[in-house]
């Protein structure tokens, strides 16, 4: 009960605190389009000599970036580019000094700043989405959707925060950060549906992480889950990211508890 | 002009200095920038590699659309194009002020601080990237080369244009990063053939505001394919550079102060 009013009150400080700069988050409205509507041309384009590209039609590609878009507004996160910077700049020793667990007030971070962006991003641009290019976002079956877009929500922020804990041993893991990031979004399927890899790539992107943010919820929110010929039922898949969330959070506060030992407050 | 180029050769040093601290973050920032370049051109190789393709275009050519893209960035961001983040960073911790204060003029002294090592990656990658898609064209000839070379200066003043109209809004918008996304998500219609674009696209791209010069066509000089309205457009890119230094400069007259 009292985790609970703490991530209540820190999610709620952050809310108000993003809402400030609500600008910042609103111009999504016109990048999230302007992104879908360069997609929307290449693959009009693409499709015009032939019906089906490697197992999507027209209808399901869009479908796909259109998914994908709007949960990037459910998930996003930047917890390794905050804890990070807190390592190297020594801010990090005042949560070493509070009674409450860093891991815990970033997840809370993360909460608040995606309450806020989900009335004024994802609402939005669904919307948009949904009226003006006529996509298909309704999904199949919602509930194990929203299911899937949580443990998305929670493996997003357990990899970044992964990442971020690279700087108790790097300092500057800016570098780092940036290329975990890039081949992140590669192997989430965030630039190109996983089905468009090789084969044998696609049997390694199976066995990695990154599949569980991004591309099983946009899969299971479209209603079917296939990668590298392995094809699995919506609860199947979903049950197999809930034991990669844990086993995620397992590796996160392993880190936690070896990056703890190392870090010498440098930057103080 | 001797002092200036006295002054952009003192930052070099001391940028070059400052980013030697971090050796390892430098070298892989650099190989990063590499690697994210490729990321389109991974796209769309794996498009043309299931059997789909732009019609009219090959992979080749298509990849050299992308290739001049990214050389562009690859000359504008290390030196000019980081007067965006100068500006973001300045003006909302309060320090462009020193700038007004300091005997040179203004946007020479923000594009002098923003000189950015890093992204000499990104020339990198866009030689590379050139010389790839280059080799599976047929060679172009000297009178392709000429127009290229016009198309591709013109190129970089589309994107010194951009640069203003960014780093201008930050004075009155202070500290937001978006501007990078909303400069990302516009210039991807240069990054592809113009002629998959409808024709109301291909036209404000064209002669409004002038993405397809970025990276279209260059390329299509360059391939010989003489895309329509290019001469047109070129004059445009002069008239869209011409209103970003009137816009830099009014916004900078409406600086007021802010942060610190």
């Amino acid at each position: 009960m009292q985790s609970l009013r703490f991530v209540r009150a820190v999610a709620f400080a952050t809310y108000k605190e993003w809402a400030a700069y609500r600008s910042h988050m609103a111009v999504s409205i016109f990048i999230g389009p302007v992104y879908f509507l360069v997609q929307y041309f290449i693959w009009h384009a693409v499709y015009a000599s032939q019906d089906i590209l490697n197992g999507f039609t027209l209808s399901e590609m869009l479908t796909y970036y259109g998914v994908m878009s709007v949960i990037t507004y459910l998930t996003f996160d930047f917890a390794d580019w905050n804890l990070q910077m807190l390592i190297r700049t020594g801010k990090y020793v005042t949560f070493i000094l509070r009674p409450v667990s860093h891991v815990g007030f970033a997840l809370a971070q993360k909460v608040g700043h995606r309450t806020l962006g989900f009335w004024m991003e994802f609402i939005p641009v669904f919307l948009i989405y949904l009226f003006i290019f006529k996509i298909k976002l309704l999904p199949p079956q919602p509930f194990w959707a929203v299911l899937s877009i949580i443990l998305g929500f929670l493996m997003t922020f357990f990899v970044n925060y992964s990442i971020g804990l690279t700087a108790f041993w790097l300092t500057n893991a800016e570098g780092v950060r940036r290329v975990f990031l890039l081949m992140r979004d590669i192997t989430a399927g965030v630039f190109v549906p996983l089905s468009f890899f090789p084969d044998g790539l696609q049997h390694v992107l199976f066995y990695l992480p990154f599949q569980f943010m991004q591309y099983i919820p946009v899969r299971v929110y479209i209603g079917s889950y296939e990668l590298a010929g392995i094809t699995m039922s919506i609860p199947q898949v979903v049950g197999l990211q809930a034991i990669a969330v844990l086993c995620m959070w397992g590796v996160c506060q392993l880190l936690v508890h070896l990056g703890t030992r190392k870090f010498t407050g440098v930057g103080v | 002009m001797k002092s200036l180029l006295a002054c952009y050769r003192a930052v070099i040093k001391t940028k070059l200095a400052e980013r030697m601290a971090y050796r390892t973050d430098f070298a892989i920032s650099v190989l990063l920038m590499l690697l994210g370049d490729f990321m389109i051109p991974l796209v769309t190789l794996l498009v043309y590699r299931s059997g789909a393709s732009f019609p009219g275009w090959t992979l080749q050519e298509a990849l050299l659309i992308q290739a001049v893209f990214t050389l562009a960035k690859g000359v504008a961001f290390p030196f000019f194009f980081g007067i965006v983040s100068t500006t973001l960073y300045h003006v909302r911790e309060g320090s462009f002020d020193v700038f007004l204060l300091k005997p040179r003029p203004i946007l020479f002294l923000a594009m002098m601080n923003a000189f950015d090592l890093d992204d000499f990656g990104r020339l990198i990658s866009g030689g590379v990237l050139f010389g790839l898609a280059l080799s599976g064209v047929p060679a172009p000839s000297a009178l392709h080369w000429i127009q290229f070379a016009v198309l591709f200066l013109c190129s970089l003043l589309v994107l010194f244009a951009f640069s203003l109209f960014l780093s201008g809004l930050l004075f009155k918008w202070v500290g937001s990063s978006r501007v990078y996304d909303m400069f990302d998500s516009m210039s991807m219609f240069g990054m592809y053939p113009g002629t998959i674009f409808s024709k109301l696209f291909q036209q404000l791209f064209t002669y409004v505001i002038p993405i397809a010069m970025i990276g279209f066509l260059p390329a299509s000089a360059l391939l010989g394919k003489g895309a329509d309205g290019a001469w047109l457009s070129m004059g445009m890119s002069i008239v869209f550079c011409g209103a970003g230094l009137m816009f830099w400069h009014g916004m900078l007259r409406n600086y007021t102060s802010a942060g610190g």
